[in-house]
């Protein structure tokens, strides 16, 4: 009987690469497969974005005007409406210049309750050292 | 009584939304849920119907009836909370 933790660390850029949204969709996928395990056991899932894998949590993407996709901003908020843990380098964001007001950080227009978080790399860091799998994604 | 002849506790649609949707949300919905209480879903995805969240509360040992809408195209589930 135990709680597996699983860690996606998402690097990729949001467009031309499936990497960063198999990485959600895997990541909310796992929160079912306690029906297939043992009693008792389960997955724990948590996303972390860092490198140019911050720009996956702009807002307003504009995926299916130019690519005929939907895009990443939808899939992080189905993420957070099922009480997903998603953590936003901090460092990065700064690197790149981006404001915390351009940045999906909730879903309360779908229902959601639960925010993402802007942390500092090393809490980041923190999260790859103690989940039982890491994907880099 | 039958689940599907009582007042549920609470109702959610997931109508339009795929696997694995319906069950994490059907989850979250019950983890808010008193014991006892019974939530109805609205479904139309064969997978998480007949497969996922009947599976999940066969696991809980959950109280669970579906009721198929063949003219709507989708389920009524039925769950009460152990």
């Amino acid at each position: 009987m135990a709680t597996k933790k699983l860690g996606f660390i998402v690097k990729s850029l949001p467009y031309k690469t499936e990497a960063s949204r198999l990485a959600m969709t895997h990541a909310i996928a796992s929160q079912t497969v306690e029906i297939y395990l043992e009693d008792g056991d389960n997955v724990e899932p948590v996303v972390c974005f860092i490198g140019d894998g911050v720009l996956n949590c702009l807002r307003q993407q504009q995926a299916m005007k130019h690519y005929g996709v939907t895009s990443l901003e939808q899939h992080i908020k189905n993420g957070l409406l099922l009480d997903m843990k998603i953590m936003i380098c901090k460092e990065d964001i700064e690197r790149l210049g981006l404001k915390e007001d351009a940045l999906i950080l909730d879903a309360e227009d779908i229902g959601g309750e639960t925010k993402a978080e802007i942390v500092p790399y090393s809490e980041i860091q923190g999260v790859m050292e103690s989940v039982d799998h890491l994907l880099f994604c | 009584m039958a689940l599907k002849d009582q007042t549920p506790t609470e109702t959610i649609d997931v109508l339009g939304r795929v696997c694995p949707y319906p069950l994490v949300l059907t989850k979250k919905a019950l983890e808010k849920l008193p014991s006892g209480g019974i939530l109805k879903i609205l479904c139309d995805a064969p997978a998480s119907a007949e497969d996922s969240i009947p599976r999940y509360c066969e696991k809980q040992g959950y109280g669970f009836e579906a009721v198929k809408l063949e003219d709507k195209g989708y389920w009524e589930l039925y769950i009460q909370k152990k």
